[in-house]
């Protein structure tokens, strides 16, 4: 059996280190890769089904750089480059100071295990480490929401 | 896959009406849904040693259909959520419009006025704001009724897009009648069903025609899944070239076609 097919469904949690804070999340969806890997590159639709994404602005497609409004930091806006762009399997995106990536595969029961990372850090790291909000609450919420919506769609007749 | 002649035009000319309604629901204009029906047809003629019987030949028809729509210049042209509020403008500073359209009325086998098949033809105009795949999934679902299945075909794409396009399509028309129509809501800021049966009907009470609509009817239980199933059932119902009221509504909607492709140029 492979690690990824042995992967299971975890909440959100997080390893913190005096230069980095790494936060992830896992958890399997019934539906197929093509719905979730939609849902995760269709910028301008992330509001309509994602509960902590205010807006997404440009195109999430390799080399592109995005605008990012989050619910956990409403004034903020992330300008992000789309680092990697593999369909229905992993896309990356992130900034000089973190980086998010999202994997989809497949388990051995036919469900996906859908699982988020983000890790941000360097040596300033522990300059700003305190007012950087903890997102493990964030994630859980991103990870059901994506998980309810792809679900929703896999069911239509 | 061998088939006559006789048979291939029969299952054509079976066909051809619901092609017809669907390119014009696409292109939102008589003359280019005639156009691209008769290319189908061409088409398919010239291609018919490559059908293999692995659809049925009204989906393989409009997969035909489909993919010359895509490559039409109307069916391209995507319109904007407030058409009603837009053409409904356009209308009011033009004389000839409200002419011409009382002159159908008055003289027209199909000029009635009929409020279901204004309710089809306000879908028609409203899911142009959609991008042109999730119009085309949804009309080929929800109206023509073919399986996602089938559509994946017509569209060459896969289950997963069209469960996508599907479910992203219904929810942004179902919200943008939720927000507009007052047939569903009260709040709703469009009534012109009820203004234009005053118009055109004058003789009757409105409100009493309008009760007799299942999808006002129902409006006050406030489903809005359960409220656009009755609205495609409208649409399915309705054959917009052959209906009593047909004359007058395509009229309307080449005076909404020609307001909008100014408005969006």
């Amino acid at each position: 059996m492979s690690a990824t097919a042995m992967a299971q469904t975890e909440k959100a949690s997080t390893v913190k280190t005096t230069f980095s804070r790494q936060t992830k999340v896992s958890i399997e969806i019934k539906a197929d890769a093509g719905i979730v890997w939609q849902l995760l590159t269709k910028a301008s639709d992330y509001p309509r089904w994602n509960t902590t994404i205010t807006s997404i602005e440009g195109n999430i497609a390799l080399g592109e750089t995005i605008k990012l409004k989050s619910t956990l930091d409403a004034k903020r806006t992330f300008k992000l480059k789309i680092k990697e762009f593999e369909p229905e399997k992993k896309l990356v995106w992130g900034d000089g100071q973190g980086t998010r990536v999202f994997t989809i595969a497949k388990k051995e029961n036919g469900n996906l295990l859908f699982t988020m990372t983000e890790k941000i850090g360097g040596l300033m790291f522990p300059m700003y480490a305190k007012m950087i909000p903890p997102f493990d609450d964030a994630f859980d919420q991103f990870a059901n929401d994506l998980k309810k919506e792809s679900e929703k769609m896999m069911s239509a007749r | 896959m061998s088939i006559t002649v006789e048979a291939f035009n029969q299952e054509f000319e079976n066909n051809i009406a619901q092609l017809k309604s669907f390119l014009l629901r696409i292109t939102a204009s008589v003359a280019d849904a005639e156009d691209i029906a008769q290319d189908t047809y061409l088409k398919a003629v010239e291609k018919i040693s490559t059908f293999r019987g692995d659809s049925s030949l009204k989906t393989w028809f409009f997969t035909i259909a489909s993919n010359l729509a895509k490559n039409n210049l109307r069916a391209q042209k995507r319109w904007t959520e407030n058409v009603t509020d837009i053409t409904k403008a356009a209308a009011l500073s033009n004389s000839n419009f409200f002419e011409e359209a009382m002159n159908i009325r008055a003289t027209s086998p199909q000029g009635e006025f009929e409020a279901k098949e204004h309710i089809a033809f306000c879908f028609t105009c409203i899911s142009k704001s959609l991008p042109l795949e999730q119009q085309l999934c949804i009309f080929l679902k929800e109206v023509y009724e073919f399986k996602v299945s089938e559509i994946t075909t017509i569209l060459d794409t896969t289950e997963a897009m069209v469960k996508y396009y599907l479910h992203t399509g219904r929810g942004k028309m179902m919200n943008i009648f939720e927000g507009r129509c007052a047939l569903i809501n009260k709040q709703g800021v469009c009534h012109q069903c009820s203004e234009l049966n005053g118009i055109f009907n004058p003789k009757q009470n409105t409100q009493h025609e309008l009760m007799k609509i299942d999808l006002v009817k129902e409006a006050d239980k406030g489903d809005k899944e359960h409220l656009f199933e009755l609205r495609m059932q409208i649409l399915r119902e309705l054959n917009p070239f052959k209906s009593k009221a047909a004359a007058l509504q395509l009229h309307h909607l080449e005076h909404n076609r020609q307001v909008m492709e100014k408005y969006t140029s």
